[in-house]
């Protein structure tokens, strides 16, 4: 928190000297801690040892000179927790406009200042997946963000080694917003399927133009005349390179099978479904060719395409051995993961481990990043967080949330006020009964239902 | 041709045209004319750059141009001598954005195929290639409001969409003369998405910034392209495309490009373009510019920092009456506000040259920000800077503007006390060599009439207007008339059902002293929303909120249209 | 004899097909696999439980005989008697689980419009009842009640006055056997708050316009009350269903559930209920926490929740919504949890269990959940804790109902044993291994 308050501080004293504004990587010892790695089983009263920023080893007895050093007896030390699909810290979340939007970037409208950022890290989450939403068949080009919040600077949020990802959506949204909204295909499942064939078919003759072009230019005295550019089929032609893993929101099982099957026409392997609330009808053909499943833990008909699922999806899947996780999709879900991967043992009886990798390894594979976070072993980058309980008890309060070993989030030296701004010309503040910036359908649905009917809980 | 040779030209023009006037006029019917061009001002304190101020100065003016300034000056014969003991001379101010006189260029139809996905340029609102001249009307109010002010020289922002089209500069003389000092000086861009309530193709800052790099990179290839073509055979034609051709310039790095970036996240937004494209880049309308001084540094932009500064609604707030939890949070909202006074001195400590703009401010508080910038840390000869040399090299305009120099055009402020005075009125304003005079109050009464019209506003007529909501911007028609003591009315917005827009009877049309509400009904599947509307009507704007009950509520701009003879 | 026995043998093989063939259809039916499983009414003994009374105290190594809808006896060593035993050795007997208020059966799938029954249009409709439009084969409701959650108030929610809200138990085809004994009418006081981000009004237009809602709710009111006056002196009144139903509430008759938020507007609505001498509870009340002084002094209940949201403001701490329940119960308030959902009633218990590390404590959170719930009410004299001559309402889980982990084994409702099954559960089944499994393409 201290830190926070200087970053603060320095930032309104001086202004942002971009020279300091390296992410920032801290050192830390903590002892005595019952260390749940995930990976590696459950070490009882263990010290783990943080030096700027990287795990540098797990023990018994570590000593460590100039290094804060915190007593976690009796404690829980986990590693953070990795949200892979949120909206959180986003300015805008749909560009819902065409169905095929894979040009535009998340990484361009990072809101550093969302305050569901220091919600997440009070909620012992390190890691979110910040995504395009789901209007589009091929929404945008996702972010994947490490909460260190207190800067200011987008810059300062992104995980800079993690893999390239984009969103896709099959179903009622992208058929909602463009056959029934826009009066333009998809109007049905058949036609969202045709227009991701028609986008990698396209994009595949784009890549040959241009290096029929870049080919010519290599002949002397040639002058080729060069083709129009396009980031939309830029990006697509990148996806059937294997350069960029899929994120695809989807819930009924047929929608699942269909692109399970164009990915792998395409030779494409690098996929993951999200939400996927039917993803346990087709859970065999998940674990053998996807990356996984995303799911809720307990959501389900708030819309039709989500009237025939079941809270015990996440068990079924993992049963199956289909890599699952537990994400939020949600700025008030985001606060408590730990809990919502709790319900995975209500409904289906898994076990600690497997619960507990729902919300931390498991979603760093889907992320491309399971070698540098998502468990604690030595080496790995310091994202941690301290419980009082259990994680997995619903009494359970995290203290204390690290990011490569700078401590974001202590609940013993916790202010009243987080927020990084203030507008300086409404004197009363806005009161927040219902959850609704961080949402899949963020904007889009406002502007569908117009003068709409939107805002009954959920959508997704 | 760079932008300072084309200026140039134009004023070569300018000065032709101006002579053959001089020559031809033989007489003036309407004894408007006047009867000398030379003008001598005499005794005044005259402060020529920020930081150089001649006591008992003279300034002579000869044909538009400033012929001598100093204290030994000698007058010609035919100079009109003006007085100017007790006043004090400033270089005439230069206004860095301004849309004073433009005016918004007709909506384009949408064509029967319309794709919403990918609309025709001009409905994205892409209009590189419109010049803010054509939607320049030289006579309007706006401009006596802001020389009335003490600006003299202003570049025109084109209203419209994202890339609503090219600037111009002009000076606010006499309205019988065009006043053009130069045409597509600099290409503007706005975060703004396409019209349609956000459901047109760019809708939000993610399409924005995609459709930029797009237009951006595609313009550079085009430019290859015809290259390519005029020097060699056997290639293809090129496909003329009017977006890429108005962007060459730009591409070509000859004009730089204007972004309206509101505060640091769009200052970011704006900056990593500039990083990727590397055109040269003027930001305008910034605030919470402390968190970006040295990126604004490292990439070399220029600054537009806005006249306007929003009301204090908390300094005065009753503390002692509120919870030790609302102190605290009252103190960060003054804090805030204490932060947009600052923007000034902050850049000014950044050592960033930073010159001012009108958009968005009244011309009434121009003194009064002023002072209140530099009571919150702006230097004066920053402040003077600000409105004058910097906003000139800005504008690339300092050869002839910014400073009362020998050669330099006349454009000048006369006031009758310091720039930073609280009692100090502008007494007389010379722009193009043109004379302005202004009634001086004596004291007090100093609520001046913001707009001709006081007492009861006239509400009825055609207006457009446009709200945006989280989902983008939204815009409509609304039909006043006026029966008896009561109005009626139609409203249009876009159909929630899709394709078009609808229309509702306006309800409860109320209108006390300028304050206007009413409301109307929304069909949206089956579910009837009501929309409540109010707002301050102000001549022919009208700005308030539209409220959705417990969707939210938004804000909304409605301008009068002209009527139609 | 031989011939005899042809005989016999061909009478019967005849007897033998005559009533195949009566059968015939029988078999026809039992193509159907798989046995139904219907609630069931009757004497039941829970034996060998640890019996968490939530008023009396904890009970170890009790039993809990139902026989007649009603809790017949309680304690240690209780004989079966003819009542089927079901051994709860290591497990836990709680009161069932009042969600004090949900859309539960009100609505099926939010995003079809054609399933939204818990919204009139109107401003003024407290005459809609609730009751009537609850589903009782929602496919919701056998979700929920296998959490424990067992009975709901069925809120209606839109305009000023939305309509009646209903007390229901979470089981029986009809409106009548769902019914649990508790009817009030839902006012929406207005709110003179900044409603979220998207709330571009000036400050004030806020104030204005939160003046003129109060105007309005005041005209209104005096309607009723003159309403009521009138019908008092034997009047002879027209039509009226909307004053009629309020009159109730004028006449003490029914109570008002006043749903407010912001910390000013409970303060207005603490002055309004006063002033206007009615029953009232509070509902919502997401920042009663900064005003909890206040609302203890005035002996008003608090329904709140759902805990698990977020801050009402962007400047309170990350834990505001997790605390306001303790803080408020600490404060003195009678605190009542609800989870304002839907679908996921079946949340109910971990906003509890969230209220309950929040500083609310397990206890107080059990209690928020059980008997004030029934108190606030008036129905404690049936519901709300396990004691003798009670509604059979309750369950057996393998621990804390809060818990994650905890699975809950046997639920009762009014004495019925409801199957321990719902559409979630069998799709568990189905797919758990699914056959036929991967074909390998």
């Amino acid at each position: 928190m201290k830190k926070i308050i200087y970053i603060i501080a320095a930032v309104m004293v001086m202004g942002w000297n971009p020279a300091n504004s390296q992410t920032q990587k801290g050192s830390v010892l903590i002892k005595n801690a019952t260390v749940l790695t995930v990976t590696k089983g459950i070490l009882e009263d263990t010290d783990v040892l943080v030096e700027n920023g990287i795990i540098k080893k797990i023990g018994k007895g570590l000593t460590a000179s100039n290094v804060t050093t915190i007593d976690a007896k009796g404690k829980y030390l986990m590693p953070g927790i990795i949200d892979a699909h949120s909206h959180v810290a986003l300015d805008a979340v749909n560009e819902g406009t065409a169905p095929i939007t894979s040009e535009v970037r998340m990484a361009d409208v990072i809101d550093p200042y969302d305050i569901g950022l220091y919600r997440a890290l009070a909620g012992g989450v390190t890691v979110s997946h910040a995504m395009h939403g789901s209007a589009n068949a091929i929404g945008g080009q996702n972010i994947t963000l490490k909460h260190r919040y207190g800067s200011g600077i987008p810059d300062d949020l992104i995980m800079k080694d993690a893999a390239r990802t984009i969103k896709f959506a099959l179903g009622e949204n992208p058929t909602r917003v463009h056959g029934r909204g826009n009066g333009i295909q998809p109007k049905s499942r058949m036609g969202v399927e045709a227009v991701i064939r028609n986008g990698f078919n396209e994009a595949i003759q784009y890549k040959k133009s241009w290096e029929t072009y870049d080919n010519s230019l290599k002949v002397k005295g040639a002058t080729p005349v060069p083709p129009k550019y396009s980031e939309r089929l830029q990006t697509l032609a990148e996806i059937l390179d294997g350069k960029i893993i899929i994120h695809c929101h989807s819930y009924r099982a047929d929608e699942i099978y269909m692109l399970i099957i164009v990915c792998r026409e395409f030779g494409i392997t690098k996929i993951v479904f999200s939400h996927v609330n039917e993803g346990f009808k087709v859970a065999p053909e998940l674990a053998a060719y996807t990356m996984g499943a995303s799911v809720f833990a307990d959501w389900w008909a708030y819309k039709f395409e989500v009237y025939y699922s079941t809270a015990y999806n996440a068990a079924i899947l993992t049963q199956n051995g289909v890599i699952t996780s537990i994400n939020s999709d949600s700025g008030e879900l985001i606060r408590h993961l730990y809990h919502e991967a709790g319900k995975a043992q209500r409904y289906g009886e898994l076990t600690d481990e497997q619960t507990l990798a729902l919300i931390t390894i498991n979603p760093a594979k889907q992320l491309g990043i399971a070698d540098k976070v998502g468990s604690i072993e030595e080496g790995k980058q310091a994202d941690l967080v301290i419980f009082d309980e259990h994680p997995l008890s619903v009494y359970a309060i995290p203290q204390m949330t690290f990011v490569d070993g700078v401590k974001y989030f202590d609940i013993n030296e916790d202010p009243n006020d987080m927020r990084l701004r203030v507008a300086a010309t409404e004197a009363i503040e806005p009161i927040f009964l219902k959850e609704h910036n961080h949402k899949c359908m963020h904007g889009v649905d406002f502007l569908f239902s117009n003068f709409g009917r939107s805002l009954f809980d959920h959508e997704h | 041709m760079s932008p300072n040779i084309k200026v140039f030209k134009s004023i070569l023009v300018l000065v032709l045209f101006l002579t053959f006037q001089y020559t031809m006029a033989q007489s003036d019917p309407s004894g408007e004319k006047r009867v000398t061009g030379t003008i001598a001002i005499k005794n005044a304190t005259i402060t020529t750059a920020p930081g150089k101020t001649i006591q008992n100065g003279t300034i002579l003016i000869k044909n538009g141009l400033i012929e001598a300034v100093g204290t030994n000056v000698i007058i010609p014969k035919e100079a009109q001598v003006i007085l100017g003991d007790s006043l004090f001379i400033y270089p005439g101010f230069i206004d860095g954005a301004s849309t004073a006189g433009v005016s918004k260029p007709a909506e384009p139809e949408k064509p029967s195929d319309f794709n919403p996905a990918n609309p025709p340029d001009d409905i994205a609102g892409i209009t590189p290639w419109r010049n803010v001249i054509d939607n320049y009307d030289n006579k309007n109010n706006q401009i006596y409001d802001w020389r009335k002010s003490g600006f003299t020289i202003a570049q025109l922002i084109p209203e419209g969409g994202m890339i609503p089209g090219k600037t111009a500069i002009v000076v606010f003389g006499n309205p019988s003369s065009a006043n053009i000092l130069a045409q597509n000086s600099a290409l503007v861009v706005k975060f703004q998405g396409a019209r349609g309530g956000g459901r047109v193709y760019p809708g939000t800052p993610l399409g924005i910034m995609a459709k930029f790099r797009d237009v951006y990179k595609n313009a550079e290839l085009a430019s290859r392209h015809s290259k390519l073509f005029a020097s060699n055979a056997g290639l293809n034609r090129p496909e003329i495309n009017k977006t890429y051709e108005a962007m060459y310039p730009v591409v070509d790095k000859n004009i730089p490009v204007i972004f309206e970036a509101n505060d640091d996240i769009e200052i970011r937004r704006a900056l990593s373009l500039q990083k990727e494209n590397g055109f040269r880049l003027i930001l305008s309308g910034v605030s919470n510019v402390e968190k970006v001084t040295s990126e604004i540094k490292a990439a070399n932009a220029q600054v537009l920092l806005s006249l306007k500064l929003p009301d204090d609604k908390v300094t005065k707030a009753k503390m002692e009456e509120l919870s030790e939890e609302m102190k605290a949070r009252t103190k960060r909202i003054q804090d805030a506000y204490a932060s947009i006074l600052k923007q000034a001195s902050i850049l000014e400590a950044a050592g960033i040259p930073f010159g001012f703009t009108s958009m968005g401010a009244k011309s009434g508080d121009t003194f009064k920000n002023l002072r209140l910038m530099v009571e919150n840390g702006l230097t004066e000869n920053t402040a003077l800077a600000a409105l004058t040399i910097n906003n000139a090299n800005i504008l690339g305009i300092q050869k002839f503007a910014g400073t009362l120099e020998k050669g330099k055009s006349a454009n000048m402020v006369i006031l009758t006390g310091p720039l930073l005075d609280g009692e100090t009125q502008v007494k007389h304003v010379v722009a193009d060599g043109f004379m302005f005079d202004y009634e001086i109050k004596t004291k007090k009464n100093g609520t001046d009439e913001k707009n001709g019209n006081n007492g009861s506003v006239p509400l009825d007529g055609f207006w457009d207007y446009t709200s945006d909501t989280p989902a983008g911007s939204s815009s409509g028609t609304m039909e006043i008339k006026k029966e008896g003591d009561s109005y009626k009315g139609t409203i249009t917005y876009d159909n929630p059902g899709g394709g078009g827009k609808a229309s509702s009877e306006m309800k409860n049309i109320s209108l006390s002293g300028s304050a206007l509400s009413f409301s109307f009904d929304v069909d949206a599947g089956g579910m009837s929303l009501v929309v409540n509307v109010s707002g301050e009507v102000s001549g022919d704007q009208i700005s308030g909120n539209l409220s959705l009950s417990e969707y939210g509520s938004f804000p909304m701009n409605a301008t009068k249209k002209p009527k139609l003879f | 004899m031989e011939d005899q026995n042809i005989l016999k043998m061909k009478k019967i093989n005849q007897i033998i097909f005559t009533v195949a063939l009566l059968v015939l259809p029988l078999l026809a039916k039992a193509q159907f696999d798989g046995e139904f499983i219907k609630p069931r009414n009757g004497r039941f003994l829970l034996q060998n439980a640890t019996i968490v009374t939530v008023t009396k105290g904890k009970i170890e190594n009790g039993s809990v005989l139902i026989s007649n809808g009603k809790i017949e006896a309680v304690g240690k060593n209780i004989p079966a008697g003819d009542a089927e035993v079901i051994d709860c050795t290591g497990n836990y007997i709680y009161p069932g689980m009042f969600d004090s208020g949900s859309r539960l059966g009100l609505v099926e799938v939010n995003s079809v419009q054609e399933t939204q029954d818990y919204v009139e249009i109107g401003l003024v409709t407290p005459n809609m009842q609730a009751i009537v439009a609850v589903n009782p084969n929602s496919i919701a409701i056998p979700v929920t009640r296998v959490s424990g959650v067992t009975t709901t108030l069925a809120t209606p929610s839109g305009g000023l006055f939305p309509g009646t809200a209903a007390l229901i138990n979470l089981n029986g085809y009809t409106a009548d056997q769902m019914y649990a004994g508790f009817k009030g009418v839902v006012l929406n006081f207005p709110s003179s708050a900044r409603r979220s981000t998207w709330d571009r009004r000036s400050d004030e237009d806020i104030k204005k316009e939160a003046e003129k809602a109060e105007k309005a709710l005041n005209e209104i009111w005096d309607r009723a009350v003159t309403f009521h006056q009138l019908k008092q002196a034997d009047a002879i009144l027209d039509y009226y269903p909307e004053m009629e139903q309020l009159a109730k509430v004028v006449a003490g008759e029914l109570p008002l559930l006043v749903e407010v938020n912001a910390a000013s507007d409970i303060l207005l609505a603490l002055e309004w209920i006063q002033a206007k001498k009615v029953k009232a509870i509070l509902t919502g009340v997401a920042e009663g926490w900064r005003v909890a002084d206040k609302i203890a002094a005035s002996k008003i209940p608090v329904i709140t929740g759902p805990i698990l949201s977020i801050p009402t403001r962007n400047s309170d701490r990350f834990d505001a919504s997790y605390t306001n329940p303790g803080k408020m119960a600490k404060a003195g308030v009678k605190v009542v949890i609800r989870s304002n959902d839907a679908e996921n009633t079946r949340n109910l218990p971990f906003n509890a269990g969230f209220a309950a590390a929040y500083g609310m404590g397990k206890e107080e959170a059990l209690k928020a959940v059980t008997i004030n719930a029934a108190e606030v009410f008036g129905v404690a004299d049936r519901m709300g804790s396990i004691e003798q001559g009670k509604d059979a309402t309750l369950f057996v889980s393998t621990g804390d109902p809060f818990e994650t982990k905890t699975q809950i084994r046997h639920v009762f409702i009014d004495g019925y044993r409801v199957p321990m099954s719902n559409r979630h559960i069998k799709l568990y089944q189905e797919f758990l291994e699914r056959s036929p499994g991967l074909k390998e393409n």
